[in-house]
């Protein structure tokens, strides 16, 4: 394995310490729970009501675009007459099984219900609103689209600036990071092609993957994907195991990852600077004797940052002549526990959770759950995400004239190139079966 | 799509195959009585390959016997599989375990043999799995365990193909796979490497190179991967390798090696039967106006067929029937749990339950307690210590039970130990029973107390805890519970017989006096190591 020894040398200049490229850090971050960019982020909140809703969903929402997204042609056909939609509302009160015949009655049905927002579910065997009418047996998924949520709220133990609902420009790299990481894997590897972005309108970003062979996954093999793709065990708590050589798909992650350690972690994350967290990583380090010397020695020197304390374990690892374990192997382990995408392996698997509608309004920040383009440009959610208060003072019914129209036209671009891809491949599974029962 | 054509069209050649052959009938009832065994049809091209996707239902007439017997062999297969399973076995042990079984139950023999029986053997495989199939299709849990125990049977008998076999079988399976050219396996090499390194690494140490050297160099690995045959498939056929993240994946085709194909066509296999089974269950109904074999299937699908313990009573020990009712006690150490509480209640109570006195007095006759023995022991125990009943209400109620199990009374039968299916299938035991078998009947604290009382604790050397049995027990797996017990208290006298070269008969436990049996066995093989030192 020449090359992976390489490698550890070309990389162990990253890996290393960080005060030779770049400015003492410590000086310049202040761990405190308020950034600037959150104080942005609250002014715009808006709490839309439920004229608003009812005026944006007449105006505003692109009906037609989801429509066709959903249904994979302009006629009206199976794959969006038997979908399941769920519907949520103010009360609280969530309405599942709702279907519709037609692109009209899917937008009639919602100006008049209104709901807060309405999610995207499976296609079944019968029309979801008659499900009674079957048996159980029959209310079996049939097809979805490969879906994937990715939140920062499971990023609280690495991160520092905010917390909870709260996120700023800082944490919003680690979605960034999410989803270069998670795009690549699932158009290189599993050649997927109709994949889109969409903000959930707070604090992370969902991808619908739409290709055929996506949607046909039953739920094992949606199972196979996430693990594939969850290199840190997220759910089952096992110790993430990272057999060398790494599999491409972790060596390529890791090559994106590697370069952001230093800046997004130790400089602007700060983990490990107080106290009650700094344990963590002294306990992370696979040996005892320097877990305990590490402790010892952060205790009587308190305060330290993050870049001064991953610098002592590389000092104390030498000064004590550790043995058990390479320090590079645990670096690398280290840049994967803070860094690697943190995935919902349960919305991905089962084929009948529910999702909630591009465009759709964030019912707590009023912001548009707007799709986007990773390729084009990193997504912002304080710059790129229209709000549904700014989009009524851009315009009063065109979304041709209000921030709205990046995202639309993204959108029907998308589909467009969906449903042109979809008719041809439909063309030829149809004459293959034509083909197959002519043998008869 | 094609696939499914092609087995239809397969049926239709099947039926008139079957029309054809107008006179089916008469070869059945022929050869039922034992007239000609060579008149009926045995031309290998049905069978062409020794390991079968049962992909075509079988279209001959069989005897109503050959119906029952074949199922019940092919039943035993699975169950030794289920149970060896469910004891966290690794591939390796269960092949040696599984081998000298599927020899004698349903052998699949090399084609160096005269073609006849190879046909005989390949049409009870094939048979019987389809029968098994109709017994095992009326619930979700059934094909569940069906599915699970046929892969891995798949599996096991796909390792012994050689490698010549494995390959034709793999080209004539419909999987849209494609070779990997020389120039794409060389623009990749660093990715394949990488993904099947450990892999690689795992077969080179079993090799004989590796048992002198005892290592594993890079350079073996890479000449190994050199070698190694890659075919590329659509990722979805390979849902194992890729959650594990032991396959190549590059623009939605998975890269797999030839070494790990099996993991493939397994996955391939158990859909397949999973599919079937669900077709099978539908068209089930349909059997039903045949009374003659609904009762069998019944029989079949309840699970409790097991595995037939062939002793030979009496020839236990030196010299056989040596065992003196005094020394019945000092031998509860080498007894199955089941027996070991019907002793310990029996002693404390002086009394059993009839249907417990049945359990543990035929067993008793098994290790070797004759019938005088067998009268001493019993009358003892139901007549000595306080509250006990006197000795002529013993004579008078109980002492014909224990001498017609001996065959001295009655109609002079001279009945055999029961075995687990027999315990299993008798009443469940209420609060005053001790009959029965304490994986299935006890309460889980009880049967905890019991265990720490044999003598298990929560480690026991890494051997499995307490409270893998009570997941055992929990799961319905009572043999299994009942062996790994054993294993895990006869642990040392196990790997003392392994270390002199000695069997270890290391199949499931079906039958009480297996358990005291193989018990004994061991135990005298220390004593042998004991004298000698």
């Amino acid at each position: 394995m020449p090359s992976l020894s390489e490698s550890i040398k070309e990389n162990s200049s990253a890996l290393g310490t960080p005060s030779e490229t770049s400015p003492e850090p410590s000086s310049q971050i202040n761990p405190s729970m308020t950034s600037p960019a959150e104080v942005v982020g609250e002014t715009k909140f808006y709490k839309p009501s439920t004229a608003d809703m009812s005026h944006y969903y007449d105006n505003f929402l692109p009906f037609k675009s989801i429509f066709q997204w959903l249904n994979h042609s302009p006629a009206p056909q199976k794959d969006f007459t038997m979908r399941e939609f769920a519907f949520e509302y103010k009360s609280g009160a969530y309405h599942r099984y709702n279907s519709f015949s037609s692109a009209s009655e899917f937008k009639s049905t919602i100006i008049k219900a209104v709901p807060t927002r309405f999610e995207i579910g499976a296609v079944y065997p019968v029309q979801p609103k008659l499900r009674k009418t079957v048996s159980k047996a029959m209310m079996k998924p049939l097809m979805k689209e490969f879906v994937l949520d990715i939140d920062l709220t499971d990023y609280d133990d690495v991160r520092t600036c905010c917390s909870g609902t709260a996120i700023c420009h800082k944490c919003w790299k680690f979605i960034t990071l999410a989803i270069k990481i998670v795009d690549l894997a699932l158009r290189e590897d599993f050649g997927f092609s109709h994949m889109i972005w969409v903000f959930s309108g707070r604090r992370g970003v969902h991808c619908w993957v739409s290709d055929y062979r996506a949607r046909i996954l039953d739920e094992q093999k949606r199972r196979s994907i996430v693990e594939y793709l969850d290199v840190l065990s997220v759910k089952s708590k096992k110790n993430m195991n990272l057999r060398k050589p790494y599999h491409p798909h972790v060596e390529r992650s890791f090559d994106i990852l590697r370069d952001q350690f230093i800046d997004v972690i130790i400089r602007e994350q700060d983990p490990w600077r107080l106290d009650d967290r700094c344990d963590d990583l002294a306990r992370s380090v696979p040996d005892y004797k320097l877990t305990s010397a590490l402790i010892r020695y952060w205790k009587e020197n308190p305060n330290r940052s993050s870049a001064d304390k991953w610098r002592d374990v590389d000092t104390m690892y030498n000064s004590l002549k550790v043995k058990t374990f390479d320090i590079q192997d645990w670096k690398r382990e280290m840049i994967f526990k803070t860094m690697y995408p943190r995935l919902d392996v349960e919305v991905s698997r089962q084929m009948n959770h529910l999702l909630k509608s591009p465009f759709c309004i964030h019912p707590g920040t009023g912001n548009v759950c707007v799709p986007f383009d990773p390729s084009v440009k990193e997504f912002d959610p304080f710059q790129d995400a229209p709000n549904l208060k700014k989009v009524f003072e851009e315009d009063e019914s065109d979304w041709e004239k209000t921030s709205l129209k990046p995202g639309i036209d993204l959108f029907n671009r998308f589909v467009a190139d969906l449903m042109q891809d979809e008719i041809r491949a439909k063309r030829s599974r149809d004459s293959d079966d034509k083909e197959n029962s002519l043998e008869f | 799509m094609f696939r499914k054509v092609k087995r239809r069209t397969d049926g239709r050649k099947n039926f008139e195959d079957e029309s054809l052959q107008d006179d089916h009938h008469h070869n059945h009832v022929e050869r039922s009585l034992g007239k000609s065994s060579n008149g009926f049809n045995d031309d290998l091209s049905i069978y062409p390959h020794r390991l079968s996707f049962y992909q075509m239902p079988p279209f001959e007439e069989i005897t109503v016997e050959e119906f029952e017997t074949w199922a019940i062999d092919r039943l035993k297969v699975l169950l030794e599989i289920e149970s060896n399973m469910s004891r966290g076995k690794s591939f390796r042990e269960m092949e040696s375990v599984l081998k000298p079984l599927l020899a004698k139950l349903l052998p699949l023999n090399v084609p160096s043999r005269e073609s006849s029986s190879l046909y005989l053997e390949r049409k009870k495989d094939h048979y019987s799995h389809f029968i098994l199939r109709l017994a095992f299709c009326r619930s979700e849990e059934l094909r569940g365990r069906f599915i699970k125990a046929e892969t891995m049977l798949f599996r096991l008998r796909f390792n012994m193909l050689s490698l010549k076999e494995q390959r034709d079988f793999v080209s004539s399976i419909d999987l849209p796979w494609e070779t990997v050219t020389d120039s794409e396996k060389e623009m990749f090499h660093s990715k394949l490497l990488a993904c099947s390194y450990s892999a690689i690494k795992g077969i080179l140490v079993q090799t004989v190179e590796y048992q002198k050297t005892k290592r594993v160099t890079d350079a073996q690995v890479a000449s190994f991967l050199e070698a190694e045959k890659f075919y590329k498939i659509p990722f979805e056929f390979v849902p194992e390798l890729i959650s594990t993240r032991q396959s190549f994946l590059h623009k939605g085709y998975a890269y797999v090696a030839q070494f790990q194909q099996l993991s493939l066509i397994a996955t391939e296999f158990s859909k397949h039967l999973s599919e079937q089974l669900n077709i099978t269950m539908r068209a089930l109904p349909t059997l039903d106006e045949d009374d003659r074999l609904i009762p069998v299937l019944n029989n079949l699908s309840k699970g409790y067929v097991s595995i037939d313990y062939q002793q030979e009573f009496g020839s236990n020990g030196d010299g056989g029937e040596g065992l003196k009712a005094e020394m019945v006690p000092s031998t509860m150490k080498d007894m199955p749990l089941c027996m070991n509480s019907l002793m310990t209640n029996l002693m404390t109570d002086h009394h059993l339950k009839y249907t417990g006195r049945q359990q543990l007095s035929l067993f008793l006759k098994g290790i070797g307690l004759n019938a005088e023995e067998s009268m001493r022991f019993w009358q003892f125990q139901f007549t000595s210590g306080p509250g006990s009943m006197n000795v002529e209400k013993f004579n008078k109620e109980y002492k014909y039970t224990f001498r017609h199990n001996y065959g001295l009374e009655g109609g002079r039968i001279n009945y055999k130990p029961w075995d687990c299916r027999t315990i299993l299938s008798k009443a469940r035991p209420t609060k005053q029973d001790s009959h029965g078998c304490p994986y299935r009947d006890m309460h889980r604290d009880e049967l905890s107390f019991k265990l720490t009382k044999m003598g298990l604790n929560d480690d026991n050397g890494g051997r499995g805890k307490i409270g893998d049995i009570l997941a055992l027990s929990e799961k319905g797996e009572y043999q299994a519970a009942c062996t790994k017990v054993f294993e895990i208290l006869n642990k040392d006298k196990m790997d003392y017989a392994l270390k002199t070269g000695l069997n270890v008969d290391e199949s499931s436990i079906v039958h009480p006096n297996q358990y005291y049996d193989r018990a004994t066995y061991l135990e005298k093989n220390m004593k042998k190591k004991e004298e000698k030192a």
